[in-house]
């Protein structure tokens, strides 16, 4: 349930940006967030509907853009998205890789009415 | 109206765990976050590391549950300066929780405080506390594909230490398949085999805690 206090520092964040610029309601909220993460994306869009209410992003969408978990190959230079937890990469088969994407986790911008 | 705002969702966290770490870098005070499922042996490693240390590095710990006392209480036994943190419903410490420990511990007679996180694999990992180091304890009865299936914490450990290697032979856990795991998630990650029950490994332990406050630090202050 991390999603509760990463949902607060959400709302947080899109109501200051909104309130420096006169806004009055926040419409939508997007966010991109690393798969790394293990953030669930049902159980945050629950939590930020919630923490929202009484606030101008109350009844606010939130957009989701998941990034992949990326790893590159150690031995040929591959660089490939990591599925079903499956290190190895595609070209060489090697499973000497490093995991180089996937950990984001930030407000991208609001859209405001 | 779009308006840009590229932040980092966590920023106020990190702000406090930065100011944390002001207050123990001032202290001269290594800080480790210890993270681990529920059950995995984080208290009972501490006893331990508490009983090693007894008369050298001074050790001070923050510890985090959703209830109960009960392991500040085993800690206090061994003259530990302890702070209890419960929770409530809370899954992991942030900086904040951590923040308003500091008043409770006179960090100016600690050398290494080791922040217990709550038992979780997954929210622990997502906050900085204004330690030096995240550590983990993965423990064999949990099994070997765990770095695989809960990624950030093994990428985000310094070091991870496999407990209960003494049940080895009693579960399918594949100790050389479960440090792969964690390696291809974290390449530079750290790990020592130990068992809290037969004291396996614990020297070893002991000795990368003290280098790392050495690293840190120089000399011990003691010395």
């Amino acid at each position: 349930m991390h999603e509760m206090a990463i949902a607060q520092s959400i709302v947080n964040i899109a109501v200051a940006a909104a309130e420096k610029q006169n806004a009055r309601r926040i419409t939508k909220v997007n966010l991109v967030v690393g798969e790394l993460r293990g953030i669930v994306p049902m159980q945050l869009t629950f939590c930020f509907g919630l923490i929202a209410e009484n606030t101008i992003a109350s009844g606010a969408h939130l957009g989701l853009e998941v990034t992949p978990i990326t790893a590159t190959c150690k031995k040929c230079g591959e660089t490939f998205i990591v599925e079903d937890y499956r290190y190895v990469c595609p070209k060489c088969q090697s499973g000497d890789v490093q995991t180089v994407g996937g950990t984001e986790l930030r407000l991208r911008n609001i859209e405001v009415a | 109206m779009k308006i840009s705002v590229m932040t980092d969702i966590l920023e106020a966290n990190d702000r406090i765990a930065s100011a944390n770490r002001e207050v123990f870098d001032k202290h001269r005070n290594l800080v480790l976050n210890l993270m681990s499922s529920a059950g995995s042996g984080k208290t009972c490693l501490l006893e331990l590391t508490a009983e090693a240390f007894s008369g050298k590095l001074r050790l001070g710990v923050i510890v985090g549950d959703i209830e109960t006392t009960r392991d500040s209480e085993r800690l206090e036994r061994h003259q530990l300066p302890v702070v209890q943190l419960t929770t409530g419903s809370a899954c992991h410490l942030d900086a904040n929780m951590i923040s308003s420990a500091l008043p409770h511990l006179d960090l100016s007679q600690i050398d290494i405080v080791i922040i217990e996180n709550v038992g979780n694999l997954v929210c622990p990992a997502e906050f900085k506390v204004g330690e030096d180091d995240k550590i983990m304890i993965l423990s064999v009865t949990e099994g070997d594909e765990k770095p695989l299936k809960y990624p950030l914490m093994f990428r985000e450990s310094t070091l991870m230490l496999i407990n209960k290697i003494d049940l080895l032979q009693n579960t399918n856990f594949n100790l050389e398949e479960a440090k792969a795991n964690a390696r291809r998630v974290n390449p530079d990650i750290e790990i020592i085999d130990i068992s809290c029950t037969t004291g396996e490994g614990i020297p070893a332990w002991i000795s990368w805690l003290t280098q790392r406050y050495q690293t840190k630090f120089g000399n011990l202050k003691r010395a």
